[in-house]
């Protein structure tokens, strides 16, 4: 391998078929003279620009069909050195970091010789060992291409907005879980905003017996074994609910907020009292009829209940996954306003548990939560609620449902396997490496493998087959034919 | 009386002739472009890269002589419309491409190719030989040319003043005409009953064509009752100032212009012959003609026979036989195939291409003209 050009922090390597260098491989170009090293990442491979390969590939199509055959009189065999310089490739490379005497830089600003330099591949062992990617709390990815096992650290996740984003069928949610079960291993409390019923059974081995996790894994499902009374919940979080779920209008509001108070003051706070007061509440008959369908909405949710003993506390069900454990909230069988009702209340009590210190912090699973996330809750999610300890994780195949500003801001994306353009633009958005490395990269990802970017990584991109997980998939479409084969 | 050359082929498939491996010539070429590789290894392993690298084949075709027509010549040619023959036809073509790959301390090094296209029915075969580099040096460049001219012209060596080696700026071109003499005389011996289509003329009399070789060769064409078709793509031929090519015909193609009249040789030395009867060949439409010199020994009538068959059994584009085009795509070099032989060279023997000053861009900046004045 020889090198090229640079151009900013972009690399071209001259390379031979034989010098078997890929997508995502890493390479390290040493300039012997100045003991300095480029460490550079191999995003995409093209033919080298050779003058008159168009005539000679005109020449060889000719002898294609059957009207035109014949062989070649090649005794010293040169043939098989212009088929190597027709196969030239060349490599694009973006700069990843400087090597300086044994320590790794963010500085590219240097210019290795073009005709001293020497490029080998650098083995991801090695970059991981020279970037000191540290295994205190490992996560076991998977492997990488060279078959060496890949982890990262439970607390690169701490703190940090994730998002895993692909393709359908490219194993975003298997990676989510594996990132989920590996959290609760470490002692961490998870939330799974659950919307296929995709994690109910990760207490469960793919045979059907229980797994390790399976003490620690709560599954609740709303209007099942998931239900809150009025008087759980707080006059705000009802509010949330009519006005961003049910979309109340504020005249409305501001009444209901009247009637609220009214059956607080008196402890009447249920279903059953609401709709009385609404009937014989003096005001305007539109008011009141908005109040009526939002009511019945409420009702119809199945969500609340006026029987204590039916209801749940969030409060209890946090404890049980304070020092490890997994709360899937089922949202499966739920409509998109009873998602949304339920979404609010959970999200609402988790940042009420935090505020007061009843929790420490919670690693939040959301998928696809365009589908229950109302809009004024995105920005929250990653500013406010993260400070006061919500770590979360978007899931989604449908990389612009997620706002631009959160890709700005995430700390870690897990990129599966994009062919789209308009998608790949969109994830290209992530801050934590350059707009051509996710193109080019995630365009070619086979499915089960990841490109890691982000802290995670210490911004070394690396490719990753997801490892398998021992764990019950529920995620799986259901088919029509699968019965008939 | 005049034997009528019969044209049908021994057998209805293919007449294809046995491959040339078991030929003497290339186990000699082969032995020579090594010894004369090896050489380099004496001196500094360096490849000055000529500038005009980038132009293959530019030394393919050797400049044409152009005879200048006498008096009796008409400027009213006649034109002979052309029937085409289907009748099943063995075409043979043969072309060759030489290349300076460069020039090392003590000579140069170059490489040759040739290439024999058969078109039986509707299949073409080719046969490619090469690419030959060889490095040529004053010490060496005689026995290099001795080997050729004694496999190729059938004759001693010095036999004719141009028997000579040639200087080394012209060796590639000379080299490249001696491994075509060779492939001609090679397709001549082994075909029968077949339509010869060269690239050039029938000029004899030049360095690359002794007048007697040519008639030797031509005549061992016309033993195996072969006919001899050369083609000329660029000709300087002008008739009475006009430039022959150029002369258009009322007669729909395919047709041939006979050249009536006696032509004769600009040179001083009068050496150079027509071995040909000199035509201009529109073959099919379109805006080309061509020169074609067709065996002056063939009578007329065989020599437009062939022709017609010619037009029958070949493809023909802008009115260039297929066959012929065939055998000089095959043979040409390709700006990535110098670059493959250097590397060869580079594998082999340790020769490092580097580029010379630009002597005229260092003078003339911008103004500097030539492959890479701009």
């Amino acid at each position: 391998m020889r090198l090229y050009r640079k151009e900013g922090n972009t690399v071209q390597i001259l390379s031979f078929p034989s010098e078997n260098a890929e997508k995502g491989d890493y390479l390290l170009i040493e300039d012997p003279k100045e003991n300095r090293a480029l460490i550079t990442q191999v995003i995409d491979v093209q033919f080298a620009s050779v003058p008159g390969i168009l005539e000679e590939l005109l020449r060889d199509s000719t002898n294609n069909g059957e009207s035109v055959n014949g062989e070649s009189l090649d005794p010293l065999e040169v043939t098989s050195h212009v088929t190597i310089i027709q196969d030239a490739r060349l490599l694009i490379g973006k700069i990843r970091a400087s090597l300086e005497n044994g320590k790794l830089t963010t500085t590219s600003s240097w210019l290795p010789s073009r005709s001293q330099s020497t490029i080998k591949l650098l083995p991801t062992q090695a970059l991981l060992s020279l970037a000191k990617i540290n295994h205190s709390l490992p996560v076991h990815l998977g492997e990488t291409k060279e078959a060496s096992q890949l982890s990262i650290d439970a607390s690169a996740l701490d703190g940090k907005l994730n998002i895993v984003t692909g393709k359908k069928e490219t194993g975003k949610s298997h990676l989510s879980k594996l990132l989920a079960l590996s959290l609760v291993g470490y002692g961490a409390p998870v939330v799974v905003l659950d919307l296929n019923g995709e994690y109910a059974h990760l207490g469960y081995a793919s045979d059907g017996r229980r797994n390790e996790h399976h003490s620690k894994i709560h599954v609740l499902t709303p209007s099942e074994n998931f239900k809150v009374t009025l008087a759980q919940m707080k006059l705000r979080v009802v509010l949330n609910v009519l006005v961003h779920a049910l979309n109340l209008p504020g005249t409305s509001a501001r009444e209901f907020r009247r009637i609220w108070k009214f059956l607080d003051e008196r402890a009447a706070l249920t279903l059953h009292e609401l709709g009385e007061a609404i009937r014989n509440w003096r005001c305007n008959q539109h008011v009141r009829d908005a109040l009526f369908s939002r009511y019945y909405a409420l009702v119809n949710s199945g969500f609340f209940t006026d029987n204590p003993s039916e209801a749940v506390s969030l409060e209890d069900s946090f404890a049980k996954v304070r020092s490890g454990g997994a709360l899937i909230v089922n949202l499966r069988d739920a409509s998109l306003v009873d998602r949304q009702i339920v979404v609010e209340y959970v999200l609402g009590k988790l940042v009420e548990l935090l505020t007061q210190w009843k929790l420490r912090a919670v690693f939040l699973f959301a998928e696809e939560a365009h589908l229950y996330l109302r809009e004024t809750y995105w920005d929250d999610v990653v500013t406010r609620m993260r400070h006061f300890g919500v770590f979360t994780t978007f899931v989604t195949n449908q990389p612009d449902t997620i706002r631009e500003n959160i890709y700005r801001q995430a700390d870690n994306v897990f990129l599966f396997n994009f062919t789209n353009e308009h998608d790949l633009e969109t994830v290209s958005r992530a801050a934590r490496v350059d707009a051509e490395t996710v193109k080019s990269i995630a365009r070619d990802l086979p499915p089960h493998h990841c490109l890691l970017l982000g802290s995670a990584v210490k911004d070394f991109p690396l490719v990753v087959r997801v490892k398998a997980l021992d764990v019950q998939t529920m995620g799986q479409t259901r088919l029509f034919f699968a019965s008939k084969n | 009386m005049i034997q009528q050359t019969q044209y049908t082929p021994t057998t209805t498939k293919y007449n294809f002739p046995p491959t040339l491996e078991d030929a003497t010539l290339p186990q000699r070429l082969i032995e020579l472009s090594i010894q004369t590789l090896k050489n380099t290894q004496n001196h500094s392993s360096v490849l000055y890269q000529p500038y005009t690298d980038a132009e293959p084949s530019q030394n393919e075709t050797p400049e044409e002589i152009a005879p200048v027509f006498l008096g009796q010549t008409s400027l009213n040619p006649k034109p002979i419309k052309l029937k085409p023959n289907t009748e099943p036809t063995t075409i043979v073509a043969v072309d060759v491409s030489s290349i300076s790959l460069g020039e090392t301390d003590a000579g140069t090094l170059i490489a040759i190719r040739g290439a024999i296209v058969w078109k039986n029915s509707a299949h073409y075969r080719y046969l490619r030989i090469g690419p030959f580099p060889f490095h040529i040096t004053e010490e060496n460049k005689k026995q290099v040319y001795r080997l050729f001219r004694q496999h190729s012209f059938l004759q001693a060596p010095n036999s004719h003043p141009a028997g000579s080696a040639p200087s080394l700026n012209h060796i590639a071109a000379r080299m490249g005409a001696l491994l075509e003499r060779w492939l001609q005389t090679i397709t001549a011996t082994t075909s029968h009953h077949s339509l010869l289509l060269w690239d050039g003329s029938l000029t004899a009399g030049t360095p690359d064509a002794p007048t007697q070789t040519m008639s030797h060769l031509l005549e061992t064409a016309r033993n195996r009752q072969n006919t001899v078709l050369a083609f000329t793509k660029l000709t300087r031929l002008r008739l009475n100032g006009h430039r022959l090519t150029d002369l258009n015909s009322a007669c729909k193609p395919p047709y041939l212009l006979p050249i009536d009249g006696y032509p004769t040789a600009t040179s001083p030395h009068n050496t150079i012959h027509f071995l040909g009867n000199i035509h201009v060949a529109k073959l099919s439409e379109g805006n080309c003609s061509f020169r074609l010199d067709i065996d002056q020994k063939i009578p007329s009538d065989q020599a437009i026979e062939a022709t017609q068959r010619l037009v029958g059994n070949d493809l023909l584009l802008e009115g260039y036989p297929e066959t012929l085009r065939l055998a000089h795509i095959y043979s040409t070099f390709t700006a990535n195939e110098v670059l493959g032989i250097q590397r060869f060279l580079a594998r082999t023997h340790g020769l490092k291409t580097i580029q010379r000053p630009n002597i005229r861009r260092l003078l003339f900046g911008p103004f500097g003209k030539g492959p890479e004045g701009g």
